[in-house]
Parts: C-alpha cells; sequence; structure tokens
C-alpha cells in the first residue's frame, strides 16, 4: 500500500560496500485513529441535542366589544389558574370562592374527568397565570391541553379578585 | 531432536483503512453540524410533547431570560432590510460602517440610544457586560417598534416569530412580549421548547399509536 519499493539500481555492490539496512515506511496509525473517533463522538453529541421544537401559540384578538367576546357555557368551564410555587388553583362554573387547589402532576386528572363528564362543545379551559408564574408553567399546561386533546381553550389575566383570592390563600397556606 | 519451529505472525493491523473511515465521518459531521448562533444569554427552554421543528428561515425570535430582560435575534435574509427600516423610521443618522457592524451581531439586548455603541462591541467582550435587554413597557415600548419594523420590512415574506424564553421567566415577562406582538396584529407564534416524551395513557399517546397503525 504505502510502501515504496526502493530498488538499489547497481544490482551487487563491491565487496566492501555494507548493505544499507531497509527501514520500514509503515506508521502506526492507531492513535490517528483514536484522535478521529474521539473527535467524531464530540460532534455527534453536539450536533443532535440542540434540534429545538417549536410549539405554536395562537392567542386571541383583543377586543372591546362585549358582543363580539366568546360565550362560555357555565357548566362546562374550567378555569386554572396558576400559582406562586407551581400550584395550580382550580374551579368549575364562575364562582371563584370554591377553587381547590393541586399541582402539575394531578393537574391531567382534573382535566380528564371534566373531559369525560362534559359534553364536547360545552367544554372550555380558562388558564389564567398569575404574576408569579413562570414560563415553564404556563408552557406545561398548554402543553397539557395538547396531551389531553382540548381544543378549546384560552390563556388570560386572572381578574383582581381572583388573584386577591390566590394571594390570601398563599399567605394561609405559608407560600413564598 | 530439534523442534519444530512455529512460525509467529504479526499482531500488527493494518490501521489505514480504519483511519480513512474515521476521518470520512468527522468531515461528515463537521459539514453537518449547523453551529449554534451566539446566544445572548444562557436559556433553559421547557419541554414539551411537540414534535415540529422550530422554523429557521425568516425567523425573528425574542428571547426572555430568567432575570426578565428581553432580546432580539433575527435571521440574516431580513436582518439588514429591518435595519434599513429602522433607521429611516426613527431618523437615525448611520454609516455603511454601522450597518456592517449591525450585520455582525448575533443579537440585540439594548435600547434604541444605546445601539450603535453596542453593535461596535466584539462578540467576545459581550458576556462580561450586563446588558439592560430590550424595553418592553407601556410607556417606552421599543420591541413594539422592532416587531413593526420587522413587519414592514418583511413584507410579503411569511416571518415566523419565535419565543424562547427560560423555564423561570416570569410569566408576566412573557405576558408583555405577546402584547407587544399584538400590538402590531400578530397572533400566532412559536414557543421554542425542548421535545418530551408524550405520557403513556394520554388521550395524544392513543391518537399517535392509531396514527402509526394506520
Amino acid at each position: 500500500m504505502a510502501e515504496m519499493e526502493v530498488k538499489s539500481s547497481g544490482g551487487k555492490k563491491g565487496p566492501g560496500v555494507k548493505k544499507g539496512k531497509k527501514l520500514s515506511t509503515r506508521v502506526d496509525l492507531t492513535p490517528m485513529v483514536d484522535l478521529g473517533f474521539l473527535l467524531i463522538t464530540f460532534f455527534i453529541f453536539t450536533t443532535t441535542v440542540t434540534q429545538a421544537t417549536a410549539m405554536k401559540l395562537n392567542m386571541p384578538k383583543d377586543t372591546k366589544d362585549k358582543n363580539q367576546e366568546n360565550k362560555v357555557k357555565e357548566s362546562g368551564s374550567l378555569t386554572l389558574m396558576l400559582g406562586k410555587g407551581n400550584v395550580i388553583y382550580y374551579y368549575y362554573g364562575s364562582d371563584p370562592t370554591k377553587m381547590q387547589t393541586t399541582g402539575y402532576k394531578d393537574v391531567r386528572k382534573i382535566i380528564l374527568d371534566k373531559k369525560k363528564n362534559t359534553p364536547a362543545d360545552d367544554l372550555f379551559i380558562i388558564i389564567k397565570p398569575d404574576k408569579d408564574a413562570t414560563y415553564k408553567n404556563a408552557v406545561d399546561v398548554l402543553d397539557e391541553m395538547t396531551i389531553n386533546d382540548i381544543n378549546r381553550y384560552a390563556m388570560v389575566d386572572p381578574t383582581p379578585d381572583e388573584y386577591g383570592l390566590i394571594q390570601k390563600t398563599e399567605q394561609a397556606g405559608g407560600v413564598k | 531432536m530439534a523442534r519444530a519451529k512455529i512460525k509467529r505472525g504479526s499482531t500488527h493491523v493494518d490501521m489505514t483503512a480504519m483511519c480513512d473511515v474515521a476521518f470520512l465521518l468527522l468531515t461528515f459531521f463537521i459539514l453537518a453540524a449547523n453551529f449554534k448562533p451566539t446566544e445572548a444569554v444562557e436559556i433553559t427552554t421547557p419541554t414539551s410533547v411537540s414534535n415540529t421543528h422550530a422554523p429557521m428561515k425568516d425567523a425573528f425570535t425574542v428571547s426572555v431570560d430568567k432575570d426578565n430582560r428581553i432580546f432580539l435575534n433575527m435571521t440574516d435574509e431580513i436582518k439588514g432590510d429591518v435595519f434599513d427600516e429602522l433607521v429611516q423610521e426613527k431618523n437615525m443618522k448611520v454609516t455603511p460602517e454601522d450597518k456592517k457592524y449591525f450585520m455582525a451581531t448575533g443579537f440585540i439586548g439594548v435600547p434604541f440610544n444605546q445601539l450603535l455603541q453596542f453593535i461596535r462591541i466584539p462578540s467576545d467582550q459581550l458576556k462580561n457586560i450586563k446588558l439592560p435587554g430590550i424595553p418592553a413597557d407601556s410607556t417606552n415600548n421599543e420591541l413594539s417598534e422592532w416587531i413593526r419594523a420587522a413587519k414592514t420590512a418583511g413584507m410579503g415574506k411569511k416571518l415566523n416569530f419565535l419565543i424562547k424564553a427560560d423555564d423561570n421567566t416570569k410569566y408576566p415577562a412573557f405576558g408583555k412580549v405577546i402584547d407587544a406582538f399584538k400590538k402590531n396584529d400578530e397572533y400566532k407564534y412559536n414557543l421554542i421548547t425542548s421535545a418530551e416524551d408524550v405520557p403513556p395513557g394520554t388521550p395524544l399517546y392513543e391518537d399517535n399509536l392509531k396514527a402509526q397503525h394506520k
């Protein structure tokens, strides 16, 4: 392969001339292979991990006109308020004082229960992240909508009353 | 009696072929790698079950870090036009050199009045400077002006509006970004997330299973 045959030109040399020892031209390639594979490993790891995915979010147009607002049936609505410290406050219908507390692990069950007991056309989930909720909380809940195949949901700010209620609960529960 | 000599075979293996393969693969991976553009700050995105890839063409990315600062990224196709549009709108005095610097910056993270100094900072020094971020308050909403400039400049193209926020970004900061987009009548966004598996037993999981068997 890589060796070259060096032919001594003169055929037989004189009696006093020493024969030059032929040195092998082979190079040990093992370290080079090692290095090659090390770099390959490095590039594989850096390329595949950075693939970002995107989640589609469509927001409704703000409207001042009351008649254009979507009407939500009280029997079909579930409001999820996202509070401080990864806590969700939820209530059915339109009475915030009846709110209950849950976490992100159990919210799926609540949504699925509601979905089972409500006609599909009436079901509407209202997501209200408050001032202390994180972006992760909002994405998690939106993701939950995709996971549970909920088609009608909206993300709005909580009303001052609701925010007051959340704060009261948080103070009572000692959430910091 | 003389013992029969066993000829010892050489244990050397020819590494040339293996070396060839290794470097061929290495070349492939280097060429296939798309290097990450300079990130404004480190942002850990939340996970979602969404499996669509983030659009990378004509992308206008708003990033929000964990300190609720807002940064802006644009792809090169629209960047120059946006700058021209903005200069015209704000009546800024710029030189062609300014534009060259602007094209070279990876992201924007300062208000308009500091923009021309900001783009002259070499990118390796940006890490050491505490950047103020782009203001998006109701009194001084510069983010909204950037979006308007991008919309005017990208007329006829389909701009992709991406929002990239950190796990620990407070929701109001994200809300401000949404409000700035809404002001410009943009209601469709892509939230950048990392992939996550669909939990088994959920409606989406079963839908996916059905789709696979079809």
